[in-house]
């Protein structure tokens, strides 16, 4: 019996030493969510109630009793709302496309479709400028003057910003249902038309009712588009913005902050409530639907779809595009002036923003692997609280995140001052802005992974530190590789929480081309823009390439 | 006794999944627990194994208590019915994976794993990963790497559930020559009555988280306690005391003193004799062909009857027949169903 020991003592201090590993595990990632996310939650909810003498309600008061408030209210709603049925609508004819007709070309849809994603939602903005606005190649084209600025543009920007979420989530609705579901219809007789009312609407309800509330959400929390193509038409997180930093007030912000919190905590919940709903219909062992070609269905969708995204690469491809002209639009000659960026600093917040996302991306990556591997461990009930916790910050805003950090850590009453400023607060910010969707990641992949597979490990002698390295780690390697990219991904483009936390000596590639575009470098703007997508798709080629190199290894393990 | 478990008890919540359960296992022996699914035989087993923890009881092994002992420090092996091969390691690496745990030197490992690779006939697997195999070769692995650290108890969780017939009744042939072959401790845990009936030296017969009676295959097939294990042990023909003593007087006799209708008549299809006779006893309802013999469904003064023949048989459906029972052919078993219609239960 080599190695086992005597049943004595021993045992129990092994016991001991498993239970200390998953508390620690446990224990740092949910110190991290109590240290920076619920307390600076607490302190941002306590500054919305600080009046000179003590706490009070009179900033609710002033903030409820202004017109500024209200009018910012009332176009961050009917924005989200336009924006909601825009891109759903758009989002479903894309999704149906891809998942339920038949015709060539779908690999450039689904291209073009994940291009908003790799750009500061900002470069909407930028794009719709180059080409609606006064100086754009369409306006001068037609020879009209369009008011690009104020509703509409931001309608458009926002829309493209949301679409690529409403064609993924409708998408996988989609996708669940059945080929076998299909057949059976064909079968009794129920002509295509009946299978769209019937079969695919249905399935597809919850996956639209998801997508109509993320598209909400993105929309009001947006902070880049409106900031660039608003204009005049105010909308709730430009008010943070003016309130914070325009008049330096702070408790207002957080007022606001607060207001902003509450639909997006409202359509957060219910979204995952119709999350739940839909998960129920899955069924291993699914037989995938093939569309067939029908002539005038698959014709008119494929034009729609490509519609649409020409639309999606005339927008992005304008800013890359306008970064190259000499001097937009009146000498359109091609040249490399606008790379060489006049702003203070260069370059340099470009590098640091990499830097930070790195950072954002290994330290988070490894957080909520540990977190997902002591939750498997701990009691039921603990486990499922802290779960509840852990998907919690996907409700909070970028910008009142930002807003609560700035209040959290600028200030001199706790330690944690000594991370203001610091690239590593950046990095947490990002990293707990985006905690959530790598959350849920990282657990649907230890909901596949078996139980057996852990207890093999076990009775074969192996502890938990060594079946975490040896057999979990690699069983869920690809669901690992695909949070460390969208970490990495969101921290180089996000603009919502870092914008208050940027110093005269920090700032990150977003808050660049924010400044860019405000100083009337709108082409220098377009260059730094360019030169952060393309980093971006770089580590988008790059996850691919692992997870594609990760699949080929499985298929040789796991011929289907 | 090498391993004992003595007066287990588990509860999930509410439902007691064990009650009060104590099993014995002997060096050397092959033991199957069998019942039907939710009966608590596999809660059993991941107890033993130490995946789980007691409410209640103790678990020894060679005397001293298993109980704080955690799974890894049991040094018993374990096969799962889902084969549980780790998907990122190759056949060698999963086989080896418990000796590197132990530290053993690498061409030690080498060289067992050559070794258990001919022991369970795949000599040639060695460098494949798992998903590049059949179910069959899966649990063949998965047998080599639970055997790779001289277990002191082999746990076996329904191990051929998941496989083919065949494939299952060559694994069987396998998994038995291996326990022969090295004498380990053997538990198995199985819903399959022919599976346990094949494999065991000994039988647990488990239902509603109790032992319901323990023996050799041949006590639990001929002479079943209860009307639940003469049910489950294959076929049974399952008549009341009364039609009995008025059609069989003679069956009569076997029946135990001082026990009254709460026991009824267990007589096995195989060991019904019977023959065609204008004038019989008995009318043939239907007849299923099953190749290697026949089965009868028979109504009979003591109720329908199944009744099996071997080979050759001229009878035709609605034809009268003579139906004959030896008396050491009835066991008397307890009615520990009376829920259900006492007559036959095929």
């Amino acid at each position: 019996m080599s190695g086992v020991e005597t049943m004595t003592t021993p045992a129990r201090r092994q016991l001991d030493a498993n239970r200390l590993l998953t508390l620690v595990c446990v224990g740092l990632p949910l110190l991290g969510l109590v240290l920076f996310f619920l307390y600076p939650m607490v302190v941002v909810f306590l500054r919305s109630l600080t009046v000179d003498d003590g706490y009070g309600l009179a900033n609710y008061t002033r903030v409820l009793g202004s017109t500024g408030f209200w009018r910012a209210t009332e176009h961050s709603l009917l924005m989200g709302a336009a924006t909601t049925v825009l891109s759903v609508f758009l989002g479903f004819i894309i999704a149906h496309g891809l998942y339920r007709c038949a015709f060539p070309g779908k690999w450039l849809i689904r291209g073009v479709i994940v291009l908003p994603l790799l750009a500061p939602s900002l470069v909407q903005a930028l794009g719709l400028i180059f080409l609606l606005g006064r100086n754009g190649v369409i306006s001068r084209a037609l020879g009209v003057e369009i008011d690009i600025y104020g509703f509409w543009g931001l309608l458009i920007a926002n829309t493209l910003y949301a679409l690529p979420q409403a064609v993924m989530i409708i998408g996988a609705a989609l996708v669940l249902l059945d080929a076998r579901v299909y057949e059976a219809a064909e079968v009794m007789g129920a002509s295509p038309s009946r299978q769209f009312r019937d079969l695919t609407l249905p399935a597809a309800r919850f996956g639209i009712l998801n997508a109509a509330f993320v598209c909400f959400t993105i929309t009001i929390t947006d902070f880049g588009n409106a900031a660039v193509i608003g204009g005049d038409y105010s909308v709730l997180a430009t008010e943070i913005y003016s309130q914070v930093v325009g008049q330096r007030n702070f408790n207002m912000g957080a007022v606001v902050g607060i207001m902003l919190l509450l639909p997006t905590v409202v359509s957060y919940a219910i979204e995952r409530q119709a999350m739940k709903r839909q998960q129920v219909g899955q069924v291993t062992g699914q037989v995938p639907y093939r569309p067939s070609f029908a002539a005038v269905r698959d014709p008119v969708m494929a034009s729609l779809s490509l519609l649409i995204c020409a639309g999606i690469v005339a927008v992005i491809g304008i800013v890359v595009y306008a970064s190259f002209v000499t001097l937009w639009p009146y000498n359109m000659a091609l040249s490399f002036k606008h790379y060489d960026i006049t702003l203070a600093g260069g370059y340099s917040s470009l590098w640091m923003t990499i830097v930070i996302s790195l950072m954002a991306a290994t330290g988070g990556t490894l957080a909520v692997f540990l977190l997902c591997l002591g939750l498997r461990r701990l009691p039921r009930s603990a486990a499922q609280s802290i779960q509840m916790l852990a998907a919690v910050p996907a409700a909070v805003p970028g910008m009142v995140l930002g807003l609560a950090y700035i209040l959290t850590f600028n200030s001199t009453a706790t330690p944690l001052y000594l991370l203001y400023g610091t690239a590593a607060l950046i990095a947490i910010v990002n990293f707990y802005h985006y905690h959530t969707q790598g959350f849920l990641t990282v657990m649907t992949g230890f909901r596949q992974l078996p139980k057996a597979l852990e207890e093999a490990a076990d009775s074969l002698g192996a502890g938990m530190a060594r079946t975490a390295v040896d057999i979990i780690a690699p069983f869920i390697a690809p669901m690992l590789v695909s949070v460390f990219f969208f970490l990495f991904m969101r921290s180089m483009v996000t603009l919502s929480a870092v914008v208050f936390l940027t110093t005269p000596d920090l700032s990150v590639a977003a808050v660049t081309i924010m400044r860019l575009d405000d100083a009337g470098l709108t082409s220098q703007a377009a260059a730094f823009a360019t030169c952060l997508m393309a980093v971006v798709c770089v580590a988008l080629l790059g996850m691919k390439a692992t997870l594609t190199l990760m699949g080929r290894r499985n298929r040789i393990k796991r011929p289907v | 006794m090498y391993l004992t478990v003595r007066n287990a008890t588990k509860t999930f919540g509410s439902f007691k999944a064990l009650d009060d359960v104590s099993i014995e296992i002997d060096r050397r022996e092959f033991v199957c627990l069998l019942g039907p699914s939710g009966c608590g035989k596999t809660t059993l087993l991941r107890l033993i194994a130490g995946l789980s923890e007691l409410n209640s009881g103790d678990i020894l092994l060679e005397g001293a208590a298993l109980s704080n002992l955690p799974a890894r420090k049991r040094g018993f092996g374990i096969v799962f019915q889902s084969y549980s091969l780790f998907p990122n390691m190759t056949v060698a690496e999963n086989i080896g994976y418990g000796l590197k745990i132990r530290g053993t030197p690498q061409s030690e490992i080498s060289r067992r794993v050559t070794e258990l690779l001919e022991l369970v006939k795949l000599p040639k697997v060695a460098g494949k990963f798992p998903g590049q195999l059949s179910g069959g070769q899966q649990q063949r692995i998965a047998l080599a790497r639970a055997i790779a650290v001289d277990p002191r108890v082999l746990l076996l969780d329904e191990p051929l559930s998941a496989l083919d017939a065949k494939v299952r009744a060559e694994l069987r042939g396998e998994i038995r020559h291996v326990q022969r072959s090295l004498g380990i401790p053997t538990l198995m845990v199985t819903h399959d009555q022919e599976e346990a009936l094949a494999l065991a030296d000994k039988i647990i017969c488990m239902n509603h988280g109790v032992v319901v009676q323990a023996g050799t295959p041949e006590d639990l097939y001929h002479r079943p306690a209860t009307r639940f294990v003469a049910d489950f042990m294959g076929i049974s023909n399952l008549v009341s005391a009364e039609p009995i003593r008025r059609e069989f007087p003679d069956l009569m006799a076997q029946r135990p003193e001082g026990t009254g209708a709460d026991h009824v008549a267990c007589i096995r299809p195989e060991q019904i004799g019977l023959t065609p006779a204008r004038d019989g006893n008995a009318t043939v309802r239907s007849i299923s062909f099953l190749g290697n013999l026949r089965r009868l469904e028979v109504d009979s003064a003591i109720g329908p009857l199944v009744v099996e023949t071997h080979g050759y048989n001229s009878c035709h459906e609605g034809e009268r027949v003579n139906l004959s029972i030896p008396p050491e052919a009835c066991t008397w078993v307890t009615d520990d169903m009376p829920q259900q219609p006492a007559e036959t239960a095929a």
